[in-house]
């Protein structure tokens, strides 16, 4: 019951909030909204706190059928086990502070109840997802972040380019989408459900079965794993699907904080750990998993080390956590991807929230050339962010580093090829994260001001209301890491996690990651303090040498500034060729071709009368001949294909 | 049984050549004509097929009133052929290309002509015994085929209702004939006696016509006799 | 007389009762509007919609059965497709209400002619004949053709009419000759002797599989799959809009029922035969709906475009030639039904200083003027664009699932790929409301297309909560087919 409360008080607030937010005033939506974040965080810990400690039973939380078509039933239901609960407590809890930090970040709005409706609709739709009891309740949830995503990345619409990256953000992940849905329907054709339940019980009798597509046999678990992967992709913003997580960034710094970074793009990872006891049948596609994982990790953050705008940096990080994320996915260690995605949610909500607060301090600016010398100024801003840092570069005894550590040992001791490729991608990854991270801290906070006179007066520490829930994420960033590390990875892991991640017999990740080599341990804060050297030694004590390294290695300079130019890749390839054709069909197809088949009489849409008169007489006999032709070539089609 | 097989044969030929020339023929009015010609043959060949009811039909209905007023309606109107001609020669080719595949599939498929099994026990009795042609007719239309008539009915109701609104227009100019009001005038209303002294003028008397005074009860009428008039 | 009596009892003629009594109902209304003084058409608007109503009922509590020498069959099938186009009717004579009165079309004959296009609509639901389906047809057309027309003083309507008259006749000539090729080669038009005589797929000669793709042409036209479908974005742009509206719902229900049926049942054995002209036609127009409509600048005409792509994947289902299929077919038919009508009344409340506009770009800056009616929009494209949760999503799934499940999957493939291209469009309608800079306000929005929105945006949203009577409906209906 508390869990059930958990999930739909989000609802009744964005409800409250969206449909009656006029007339009730925004003051009293926001008190609307937060409360009921609040009794859903609370309800949400506390079904947490019962399972997992006081021996709680995990089930199935049954609220009535939805589909019931033939074969294929579908229920509503919430499913109560300690991946859920673990999300539930986490989504809860970080959406809670982010709504309260927005109180104040947003007071100078003018739509600020919609702007609440939309985080309560979003959080909402988040807890549907990971509650959710089968793929489709799951893939609801999953559009319904989608939607909510759309809806804050474009909240600002005066601005085009908000407008346009919320398109861009909508139709990139319509196509891991697609993915997911096709990946659906296999599980469905495969196991003749789509309740979770069914299908993990069911899994050893479909572990043997193939697909004849193409010419081809596939083994049906692999083409499984590989379409849900894609969908995931999508989601998580993985290397070719990743495009639109930066430009979300046009979105107000809140729902950066909570979708960007937090809670939406692990849903990926969150499906990969659902499906574990499926994709740990499917080695090919772990191994794919991985790859693109390990390869996301190490390209995000080379882009991280020359972006210029201060959200821009660390949406790139978070592309490269998740890249880390889908590494231990991929080896088997779901368990070590799902803690760094709580330790990760905590830490990087924190950096965006500083960066907010940074952002709010010296009037809206966001690129940190144009900042430098303010951390006198706002010191609480400053040590959050501090240790924001020294969480994500991994930095004893802050939580990324025992999340950070388990994932790279994990794909150590995977020993198979493509642990061993995240195991590299992820350590130069490592470095270079340390290396942005202090570059961003630096060039932020310190050195000379570089704004302008009248901005630097006003820099000021931000509200109450928005320095408590960061010292809130801050206190998270520090302990979560030591708290939580033996209970998920240790020897009893099983305790912890019940029957919500099931692992194949031969999969002994978590147990041969305690025995990996000294230096692997080692390794990764060795290379963080390297990085944070060079940083300090590049930005504070040789500041002209970033200059002139650009112009050194130019080439490689503007490679990274601009992405690895996917954006120009994918509108070479992708989205002229498909305007092109559109305008040729339009063109050629409607207009000239069939308008012109006997004697090109006038265009389609020209709208003098005059020449309407003409079409007129023209276009009937055009169309006449037109399905007259189309009869033939039916007639044609069935005699020779017969 | 000779003989009848060389008239439907003479018949068949004849329809078929006339049927080319109506959309051959360079007259419209000969089209017309050719047409006609064209129902003539048609209704022989229902007549060799002992459908003598509907052979009549086709003559009284299709000849006798269709063509006619086809007839009339293309001699009346003034229609530039040579711009229809022209018209025709640019889609001829084109025309003609599909005409020609389709008439090749067309003889591939029937040249394959073949019935389905038990397509002959399904066919309908061309003529029942005892029962003539046209009692035949009306049983089939009127009792079988209830539901078909009506439906055609309606069709022609809606044909009628697309006619009536597509070109009637309500002239606010034209005068309409109000019945009601017609026959509900009384002498007196136009009617007065006078005392005419002799040698007296009309203008002396007072007597002006029409009469200048306005009566609005009327206007009204008229109005409504208007929207009336209109449908 | 004791015989012909025994005759008329044996038609079993109350099965058309709904018919019966929507004509009389039309009929009476004709007649009250020429005799009755002032304006009628609201009032033959009221009456019409009663009309529909008082039928709905009688539809609903109908007994089931085979009637009129077996010509008409009153069963699940055809009371839901009854149901659904009495549905659309209804919404598409309030949606008329307040357009034809700005426009200067109050005229009562409006109504009416809904009204028997409407009864032509339900023939071909329940017809068991190849005649009754070709009255049907008629006289839906028919009526079509004069409503396309209706605005006769301006230029384009009467064009729109025109053009859809004669196209629509060359299509009747070619379904004419296909029933006679049909007829020729089984000796009958009934839908139960023909399954009978052709329940051996290996004796049925290719003339009359050509009757076949002669019938199917003819149908194809009225529910506008390509190559059939080059009259649509005329007469949709040309024709009044709530004339396009009502166009592009009912009648395209009717007509895809029809061919559903004509198709499963007397055709089903036939079906290795027509599948693959069936893909065919799906295929071009899925792909034509969503390529071509990305071009459009003319609301209308890019619905059009839709209804195009709509229909294309409505042919998925047929083509799957099972009872998952036919049951995605009718569910698909419902989700569009609601979309489309709602999305309508949306463009005919595009109107500005007493001035109806069509543009895209007169959309600019909606979701600031008037968030209501941009919401409702967007819901809308949404739906259409097959994005979960809204109804529009669901139709696609079931669509899909179909296909999956009878291996085609290149047809689902296709048909996904052109949803994503599709929903390309739609979105952009989205982008041109939310981000674009404002235009003037559209007028205030009168009651009745607000009406009209909200059902169908409520059942577009809400669809995903309670889809399972529509489901069960729709799979009763389909077992009918292959039961």
């Amino acid at each position: 019951m508390l869990y059930a409360v958990a999930v739909f008080a989000p609802l009744l607030g964005s409800v409250v909030a969206g449909f009656f937010g006029k007339a009730i005033g925004d003051r009293a939506a926001q008190a609307v909204t937060i409360l009921c974040m609040l009794l859903a965080s609370a309800c949400g810990v506390a079904s947490f706190v019962s399972l997992v400690y006081q021996g709680g039973t995990p089930g199935v939380v049954d609220l009535g059928t939805w589909v019931d078509a033939g074969s294929f039933h579908v229920s509503w239901a919430l499913r109560y086990d300690t991946l859920s609960a673990v999300m539930v407590a986490m989504v809860t809890c970080v959406a809670t502070l982010i709504h309260i930090y927005s109180v104040g970040y947003m007071s100078h709005d003018n739509s600020i109840a919609r702007f609440f409706s939309y985080l309560s609709l979003f959080t909402f739709a988040m807890l549907m997802l990971v509650t959710a009891d089968n793929l489709l309740q799951l893939f609801f949830g999953w559009e319904g972040v989608g939607l909510a995503s759309y809806l804050l990345i474009g909240f600002w619409y005066e601005k085009p380019s908000a407008c346009a990256a919320a398109m861009k953000a909508f139709i990139v992940n319509r196509i891991g989408d697609l993915g997911f849905a096709v990946g659906i329907a296999l599980v469905f054709f495969t196991f003749g459900s789509i309740q979770f339940g069914d299908i993990f019980a069911a899994i050893g009798q479909h572990s043997a079965d193939t697909y004849h597509v193409l010419g081809g046999t596939w083994p049906a678990f692999e083409v499984i794993g590989v379409l849900l992967f894609i969908g995931a992709m999508g989601k998580s913003a993985q290397l070719g699907l990743h495009v639109w997580l930066p430009d979300a960034m046009e979105g107000p710094t809140p729902v950066s904080a909570l979708i960007h970074a937090a809670t939406m793009v692990t849903a990926g990872v969150f499906l990969m750990a659902r499906m574990s006891p499926l994709l740990d049948h499917a080695p090919g596609a772990l191994a794919f998993v991985a790859v693109v994982g390990g390869s996301t990790a190490l390209f995000a953050a080379t882009i991280g080390c020359v972006q210029n705008d201060i959200k821009r940096v660390i949406a790139y990080s978070t592309c490269s956590q998740l890249g880390y994320m889908f590494v231990a996915a991929g080896v088997g260690a779901y368990q070590a991807s799902i803690f760094h995605l709580l330790t990760h949610a905590f830490f990087k909500a924190l950096l965006f929230m500083g960066a907010g607060s940074v952002i709010h301090a010296m009037s809206d600016e966001q690129d940190i050339r144009k900042m430098g010398g303010i951390w006198k100024k706002i010191p609480l801003t400053y040590t959050v962010m501090w240790i924001g840092s020294l969480a994500l570069g991994g930095v004893y005894p802050f939580a990324g580093y025992f999340s950070k550590d388990a994932i790279l040992e994990a794909a150590w001791a995977s020993d198979s090829a493509s642990g061993h490729y995240g195991f590299w991608c992820g350590l130069i990854a490592a470095f270079l994260t340390a290396f942005y991270s202090w570059r961003l801290l630096i060039l932020t906070f310190h050195g000379k001001p570089r704004a302008d006179h009248h901005t630097m007066e006003h820099v000021h520490e931000s509200p109450a209301v928005m320095t408590v829930p960061l010292i809130l994420l801050a206190i998270g960033a520090v302990v979560l890491g030591f708290l939580f590390r033996d209970q998920l990875l240790g020897e009893h892991w099983q305790a912890f996690w019940g029957q919500s991640i099931q692992i194949a017999a031969d999969n002994h990740v978590l147990h041969a990651m305690e025995e990996v080599p000294g230096w692997v341990a080692l390794a990764p804060s060795v290379l963080g303090f390297a990085g944070i050297a060079l940083a300090y030694f590049m930005y504070m004590a040789v500041p002209s040498l970033p200059g002139q390294l650009a112009s050194a290695f130019a080439p490689v300079y503007r490679f990274l500034l601009n992405k690895w130019y996917f954006d120009e890749l994918y509108d070479a390839v992708l989205v002229r060729p498909l305007m092109a054709l559109s305008r040729l069909l339009w063109q050629v197809g409607d207009a000239t071709l069939i308008d012109g088949i006997p004697n090109g009489m006038a265009s389609l849409t020209s709208d003098s009368s005059a020449q309407v008169v003409k079409v007129q007489t023209g276009s009937i006999a055009n169309y006449a001949f037109a399905m007259l032709i189309g009869v033939v070539a039916l007639i044609s089609v069935f005699l020779i294909f017969r | 049984m000779m003989i009848a097989a060389l008239a439907f044969y003479v018949f068949a030929a004849i329809l078929i050549a006339s049927a080319a020339m109506v959309v051959s023929a360079r007259n419209p009015v000969h089209s017309v004509l050719f047409l006609i010609l064209a129902f003539f043959n048609a209704a022989a060949l229902f007549l060799l097929a002992g459908a003598e009811f509907l052979a009549m039909i086709l003559v009284i209905v299709y000849v006798g009133a269709v063509a006619v007023l086809f007839l009339f309606v293309v001699m009346m109107l003034d229609i530039n052929f040579s711009q229809l001609r022209e018209g025709f020669q640019r889609y001829a080719p084109v025309g003609a290309t599909i005409g020609v595949v389709l008439l090749a599939e067309l003889a591939i498929v029937l040249g394959g002509w073949k019935f389905a099994p038990g397509a002959a026990s399904l066919r309908f009795a061309p003529r029942a015994e005892g029962v003539h042609n046209t009692a035949q007719l009306g049983q089939l239309i009127y009792t079988h085929y209830i539901l078909l008539f009506q439906a055609s009915g309606l069709v022609l109701l809606v044909a009628m209702i697309g006619a009536i609104v597509l070109t009637l227009r309500d002239k606010t100019s034209s005068r309409h004939q109000v019945i009601a009001q017609q026959i509900g005038r009384m002498a007196g209303d136009t009617l007065e006696m006078m005392d005419v002294r002799s040698g007296a003028g009309v203008r002396e008397l007072g007597i002006i016509r029409p009469k200048p005074a306005p009566e609005p009860e009327v206007a009204a009428h008229d109005d409504h006799g208007h929207h009336g008039g209109g449908h | 007389m004791g015989g012909a009596a025994m005759t008329w009892m044996s038609l079993n003629w109350t099965l058309a009762l709904p018919e019966i009594v929507l004509s009389c109902c039309g009929m009476a209304i004709l007649i009250l509007g020429v005799v009755s003084r002032g304006n009628f058409f609201r009032l033959g608007c009221m009456l019409t919609v009663g009309a529909f109503l008082l039928t709905a009922m009688l539809v609903l509590s109908g007994a089931n059965g085979v009637g009129y020498s077996g010509l008409f069959v009153t069963d699940a099938y055809s009371v839901f497709v009854k149901l659904l186009v009495l549905a659309a009717a209804t919404l598409g004579v309030v949606m008329s209400l307040d357009y034809n009165e700005h426009e200067n079309l109050r005229r009562f004959e409006f109504p009416v002619l809904m009204l028997f296009s409407t009864v032509g609509m339900m023939l071909m639901a329940s017809a068991t004949s190849l005649m009754t389906m070709y009255m049907g047809v008629e006289l839906m057309s028919l009526s079509i053709y004069v409503l396309a027309a209706f605005a006769r003083d301006e230029l384009r309507s009467s064009e729109a009419g025109l053009k859809y008259f004669v196209l629509g006749s060359l299509a009747s000539g070619l379904l004419l000759y296909g029933v006679s090729l049909i007829y020729g080669f089984t000796g009958s038009m009934d839908f139960a002797l023909l399954a009978k005589a052709l329940s051996d797929p290996a004796s049925a000669s290719p003339g009359l599989v050509v009757g076949i793709v002669f019938v199917l042409s003819g149908l194809a036209l009225k529910v506008s799959a390509v190559p059939f479908h080059m009259w649509t974005p005329d007469v949709y742009e040309g024709a009044p809009t709530p004339v396009t509206a009502f166009m592009a719902s009912a009648p395209k229900v009717a007509a895809m029922a029809l061919l559903v049926r004509l198709m499963a049942s007397p055709f089903g054995h036939l079906l290795a035969q027509w599948q693959q002209l069936i893909v065919l036609m799906s295929i071009a127009s899925m792909l034509l709906g969503s390529l071509a409509a990305i071009g459009q600048r003319n609301f209308k005409r890019l619905m059009a475009y839709s209804s195009i792509g709509h229909m294309g994947y409505a042919l998925i289902g047929l083509a799957a030639g099972t009872q998952a299929g036919v049951r995605g077919v009718l569910i698909y038919l419902v989700t569009y039904v609601f979309m489309n009508i709602g999305t309508f009344a949306l463009i005919i409340a595009m109107r500005r200083r007493g001035r109806a506009v069509e543009g895209i770009t007169d959309l600019a800056g909606l979701g600031r003027t008037d968030p209501a009616m941009a919401l409702g929009l967007a819901v809308f494209m949404f739906s259409m664009a097959g994005i979960p949760p809204f109804s529009g999503f669901w139709g696609k799934y079931f669509i899909f699932t179909a296909a999956v499940q009878q291996g085609m999957w290149a047809l689902a493939v296709i048909g996904v790929l052109t949803s994503v291209i599709g929903a390309f469009y739609y979105i952009r309608i989205i982008k041109v409301m939310y981000f674009d800079a404002p235009d003037e306000a559209f007028d205030v929005r009168p009651a009745s297309l607000s009406f009209v929105a909200g059902v169908g945006g409520l059942f577009t949203t809400l669809f995903f909560l309670y889809p399972a009577p529509v489901v069960a409906a729709a799979e009763a209906a389909a077992k009918v087919l292959f039961g």
